[in-house]
């Protein structure tokens, strides 16, 4: 079966990786600009780290038969310096016609503050003035519900911003319903410490439907791996849903999202010949 | 797809070693120097609320757990 993981910090991932990702039929990537696991000492930093973005990764990530995108932001745990996000942010602008580049992200929240907030609108407004995909960071753990209603409500509230152009990632058994209710794309990500376990993201996929959910791995220097992606799969068809069933959720929901980018080349598969008998593993 | 017996059958051990880890996670903070004043600790005061959800027979636990764990004070204006 073929996969995307719609959301992977390879920059923070051995070859290892690459060489897993190859082999289980991941075809494509999409990686969003995050916090290194250090606070960057000033804007330049950045400008290496989107270059890493924009030309090494893909050229790493081809040599494996996969297919590298990102997203350019200054992520919601360094916003808090407003003055180093502003900096960062005009960075962007240059960058966005790249043909990797799939639109601002991972924006949002981290602890809800107002700086947060300040350099939040100013990247939804970068967006918005440029027709950028937007792809959104929500807060982790006690932090998350808050976090979530506060960017629904400032998206929700800017006419400019078409809730089908955005993805509100990391979404949870209790704040999928507000993302999805508003008409955003919803992102799961399977990270088991923090966020969600394949079983609770395929419990999630059955109870709210598997329209418009994108499951990623959201891999990076913790605890985390782009076998969380795959074994989530492996769950999803070990409850007998059918492999048309697997491929529209673990490969065309991103190719619907994305594919709003005509950089993006990967188109959705017709499963209407597949199989649609489930199988128990 | 899988009946709640089968449901049941596949995830019973797991579920089984999960509840036996979180009992020897309260066992360990019991046993530590200090225990008396962390057991008043709020966090796990929340979890004993998640553990009364758990044991309530209602639907959408995992929600309602969530709703326990979330800060759910106004955000900033």
């Amino acid at each position: 079966m073929r996969y995307i993981d719609p959301h992977i910090h390879c920059v923070s991932r051995t070859t290892d990786d690459y060489i897993y990702m190859s082999r289980a039929g991941v075809v494509a990537v999409s990686e969003p600009a995050f916090w290194a696991g250090y606070d960057r000492s000033c804007a330049a930093s950045f400008g290496d780290y989107f270059r890493h973005l924009v030309d090494v990764e893909p050229k790493r990530a081809a040599k494996y038969g996969i297919d590298h995108y990102c997203w350019l932001c200054i992520n919601a745990k360094e916003a808090e310096n407003v003055e180093l996000g502003r900096e960062v942010i005009k960075l962007i602008p240059p960058l966005l016609d790249k043909p990797t580049v799939l639109g601002i992200g991972e924006i949002g929240l981290n602890k809800n503050t107002p700086n947060e907030i300040t350099i939040f609108e100013e990247q939804v407004e970068l967006a918005a003035k440029y027709n950028q995909l937007i792809l959104i960071h929500t807060p982790h753990l006690d932090d998350k519900h808050k976090g979530t209603s506060i960017i629904c409500d400032i998206l929700k509230n800017d006419s400019r911003i078409k809730p089908e152009r955005v993805l509100i990632d990391h979404c949870e058994e209790h704040t999928i319903r507000m993302a999805r209710d508003h008409g955003f794309w919803a992102g799961l990500t399977i990270y088991p410490v923090t966020k969600v376990t394949p079983a609770r993201g395929c419990d999630i996929l059955e109870t709210f439907g598997p329209a418009m959910i994108c499951v990623n791995s959201a891999s990076d220097w913790g605890e985390s791996g782009p076998h969380m992606l795959t074994d989530t799969a492996r769950e999803f068809r070990a409850r007998g849903h059918s492999e048309a069933a697997a491929v529209d959720v673990f490969y065309n929901n991103p190719c619907r999202f994305f594919g709003q980018n005509p950089k993006w080349k990967h188109a959705p598969i017709d499963t209407s010949r597949m199989g649609t008998t489930s199988r128990v593993l | 797809m899988r009946t709640a017996q089968e449901t049941l059958d596949t995830y019973y051990q797991e579920m089984r070693g999960r509840a036996l880890a979180l009992a020897a996670d309260f066992d360990r903070i019991q046993r530590s120097a200090g225990s008396d004043k962390v057991m008043t600790d709020p966090r796990l005061a929340n979890l004993k609320k998640c553990f009364e959800v758990l044991l309530s027979g209602k639907e959408n636990r995992a929600a309602q757990m969530q709703m326990i764990l979330s800060d759910q004070t106004p955000g900033p204006k």
